[in-house]
């Protein structure tokens, strides 16, 4: 990927978020980002709005049609795109597993976890940390084709190490870069990458 | 002295009981019942010093190998059986055994020691090709998981072992072993990196647990419940959970694995199936039984599982327990001799005593009855009445003698002299913590939350039964039982002695003299106000009072007597409160 490509693509991974955040998931210096952002926005491509970029029609169409020119290497690496696969075998895991962090079975209906119940929290942060473990293996192998990618390793250990110190929104708060963020944004990213379209 | 088979190695024979901390919780528990004399599956532990020695060189210690394969040789002997091999093959189980537990330590790996030819024969044993099939692959499954840390794609339950074995060396780049020596060697090195692994590390930091302790690992004889017409398996209670009945309560089924019985896919038969087919194996299970509920103190679920004509215990754990069964096990085995007063009061708490005095509906009416509404459970117990759901009204009403049930789309605190009034409480939004549920509880007014929008109080003018157990509104007066605790003779026995540890009098009756009515004083309703209203008063009645928190809040405002009906709750709370709040005070100096 060029510069401005990358740049773009972190505004896409984010959605609406200012240079800094850009600059640290697309690992770019903060100025540099801050710098082409601008430009981008005075070539139509970008709009900024409440202190954050976001992508205009025109540019996501010009991002999308140049990621088979920047992306080749991963789309053809077998290796890339067999730790890729089992990046989406983890996914599913991952969702059920934020799924029951959120719901509480109670007499068979679900309700909203209050997180009042230490020891069930416990229970499926234990699970978080051992998907985490199997994931490790498979973030190296991701890593190895496209070196950015280690940075949502710092990511995901940060958010899970917070949450295992007792800050439960670590785990999903959108608000914040928590473990489902983070992941979310990882797999934005892996799917921009590889051209694929997300199934749900 | 246990059995050594070398530096690092133990046999669990159950001559001694070794250090805990030396063999981890699992093995200490398993030498502790054959030191009763009881079956479990034959096992050795590796300690803790072989991980110390494993972690500080970087490889397992030289000695190793060799001990493992002393310790394979005992299993053998014991269990008559060989080691990943035909005719009668022996699997283990390998799991990790820290003193104590925590997360990120590896999970359980089973039925390690087969390959292709130990499923054949395995097989050939059973008489069933597709179990020993099944067999291998949940080891693969397992191995790959825990051991190798993969994450494989969904292959389904029927995938063939070498496929499965295919797929985990193209996943993982690492192939499972087939020689069972070798498997066992790779898991009990996969046990001791474990003991390093991020989250270990840290609750050890968090918790000041030294990282120089390490972890044990137990390897244990699996056994098969489905090999033989004398083989089987089950689940026993030393006593009936359900009624308190002191007679042993269980499950048994012949030819079978645990997870037959977990599925559902077979019915498993009651326990005199057991007695009728093997009549010693039940025996032997019933003194165990009885070994185990004397040894721990407490009544005992059992798993077990028979195997060609041999008993073996798997586990075995306090029995979770209905209410009525609660009273009945302290009492008796406070009777027996087997508890102390203080223990058997704490064997039965409040909470359980109010749901075995809470009224209920006949069963039989129930069951014929038409439901016109239902929603969550908030309080149980049952209350008859006719729907009103003007709040003045219900009280005015329910004041001049008419039973009352109170149905509102919601509850807000100018409803409570309504809820105080009334005989049961319906709403149709808000769930279990929702205000009418809150106090409803605190007041022990049967209560029914969120039937949804236009059910209840589209009911107004019905005479409806109110079952807060089951969370159903059934049309017309049903009827409705309420236990009478001075005429239980368990319950009369329990509040005698509640009241000569209480440290507080419980009177149903108001006696004369100067009393505080929490149901005339706003915020009586309301537990958490309590300490605020009952100081400077000795004897209260009404509102929150009878619940836990209002007992704790009026013996910390040095309330002398409470009035209440059913009296033994009210007890319980008290004792339960005192014995915190003393423990508060040992606490505090």
């Amino acid at each position: 990927m060029n510069e401005m490509h990358l740049a773009l693509h972190g505004v896409a991974i984010k959605k609406h978020a200012p240079a800094h955040a850009v600059a640290a998931v697309v690992g770019l210096a903060v100025e540099q980002v801050e710098a082409l952002l601008k430009d981008a926005t005075a070539t139509g491509r970008l709009l900024e709005a409440q202190g954050g970029y976001a992508l205009t029609p025109a540019g996501r169409m010009i991002l999308d049609s140049q990621y088979s020119r920047f992306c080749d290497a991963q789309r053809e690496d077998a290796a890339f795109i067999k730790a890729y696969e089992r990046f989406e075998r983890v996914n599913v895991e991952l969702k059920q597993l934020i799924t029951d962090w959120q719901t509480l079975d109670v007499g068979g209906q679900k309700v909203r976890n209050d997180h009042s119940n230490a020891e069930y929290d416990a229970k499926v942060l234990d699970r978080l940390g051992d998907v985490h473990e199997r994931f490790e293996p498979v973030l190296a192998q991701l890593a190895q084709g496209l070196p950015r990618l280690a940075r949502y390793g710092q990511k995901l250990e940060a958010a899970l190490e917070q949450a295992e110190a007792g800050k439960v929104e670590w785990v999903s708060d959108a608000k914040l870069e928590s473990y489902h963020t983070v992941w979310f944004e990882l797999h934005e990213d892996l799917l921009r990458v590889l051209g694929r379209v997300r199934e749900e | 002295m246990t059995q050594s088979l070398g530096k690092f190695l133990l046999a669990i024979d159950g001559s001694s009981l070794p250090d805990r901390n030396l063999i981890g919780g699992k093995a200490w528990s398993i030498a502790r019942m054959r030191g009763l004399g009881l079956s479990v599956p034959p096992a050795f532990v590796i300690t803790a010093e072989a991980c110390t020695a494993y972690l500080d060189s970087g490889a397992l210690p030289p000695e190793l190998a060799g001990e493992l394969d002393a310790g394979i040789t005992w299993l053998e002997a014991v269990s008559g059986a060989r080691f990943g091999a035909g005719p009668q093959p022996l699997l283990v189980s390998v799991r990790s055994g820290a003193a104590i537990s925590m997360p990120g330590m590896m999970d359980t790996v089973l039925n390690l020691g087969i390959n292709e030819a130990t499923e054949v024969a395995l097989g050939a044993l059973a008489g069933d090709a597709a179990f020993a099939r099944d067999t291998h692959r949940r080891f693969l499954d397992l191995y790959a998981r825990i051991v190798l840390k993969a994450t494989l794609p969904e292959l389904g339950e029927d995938v063939a072992p070498s496929a499965l074995a295919e797929t985990i060396r193209a996943e993982t780049g690492e192939a499972v072993p087939s020689e069972p020596r070798a498997q066992l060697l790779a898991a009990v090195q996969a046990v001791f990196e474990s003991w390093n692994s991020r989250r270990a590390r840290k609750y050890r930091q968090h918790h000041g647990i030294p990282d120089s302790l390490g972890t044990a690992v137990t390897v244990q004889a699996m056994v098969f419940g489905n090999l033989d017409d004398h083989s089987g398996t089950g689940v026993l209670f030393s006593r009936n959970p359900l009624t308190g009945e002191p007679a042993p309560y269980g499950e048994y089924l012949a030819r079978a694995q645990g997870e037959d019985v977990v599925s559902g896919r077979f019915t498993p038969q009651p326990l005199a199936a057991l007695a009728a087919q093997q009549p010693g194996i039940h025996a032997e299970l019933l003194a165990a039984a009885a070994t185990l509920e004397r040894e721990n103190g407490d009544v005992q679920d059992i798993e077990f599982t028979v195997q060609q004509g041999r008993l073996y215990l798997l586990q075995t754990r306090a029995a979770k327990r209905a209410p009525a069964a609660a009273v009945r096990f302290a009492m008796d085995m406070l009777d027996e001799g087997r508890l102390d007063q203080a223990t058997a009061f704490s064997r039965v708490s409040a909470e359980q005593v109010r749901s075995v005095l809470s009224p209920c509906v006949a069963p039989a009416a129930a069951a014929s009855a038409t439901v016109l509404a239902s929603g969550e459970p908030a309080c149980q117990g049952a209350g008859v009445g006719v729907i009103v759901v003007n709040t003045d009204e219900a009280e005015r009403r329910a004041l001049a003698g008419e039973q009352v049930v109170l149905a509102r789309s919601t509850t807000s605190p100018d409803d409570v002299h309504g809820m105080i009034a009334c005989n049961a409480l319906a709403t149709e939004h808000g769930g279990t913590t929702s205000h009418a549920a809150l106090v409803s509880r605190s007041l022990g007014k049967p209560c029914v939350v969120g039937c949804g929008e236009g059910t209840v109080t589209a009911l107004v003018g019905q005479i409806v039964t109110v079952d807060g157990a089951s969370g159903k509104i059934y049309a017309g007066a049903l009827p409705v039982t309420v236990p009478d605790e001075n005429a239980d003779p368990a319950l009369a026995r329990l509040i005698a002695w509640a009241e000569a540890l209480s440290p507080i009098a419980v009177l149903a009756e108001a006696p004369a003299g100067p009393l505080l009515d929490l149901n005339a004083v706003a915020g009586g309703e309301d537990a958490d106000k309590l300490p605020a209203l009952l100081p400077g008063h000795t004897v209260a009645k009404g509102g929150a009072i009878a619940s836990n928190a209002g007992v704790r809040a009026a013996l910390a405002a040095g309330i002398k007597t409470i009035c209440a009906s059913p009296r033994l709750p009210v007890l319980l709370a008290a004792i339960e409160a005192a014995r915190e709040l003393q423990s508060n005070t040992v606490n505090d100096e």
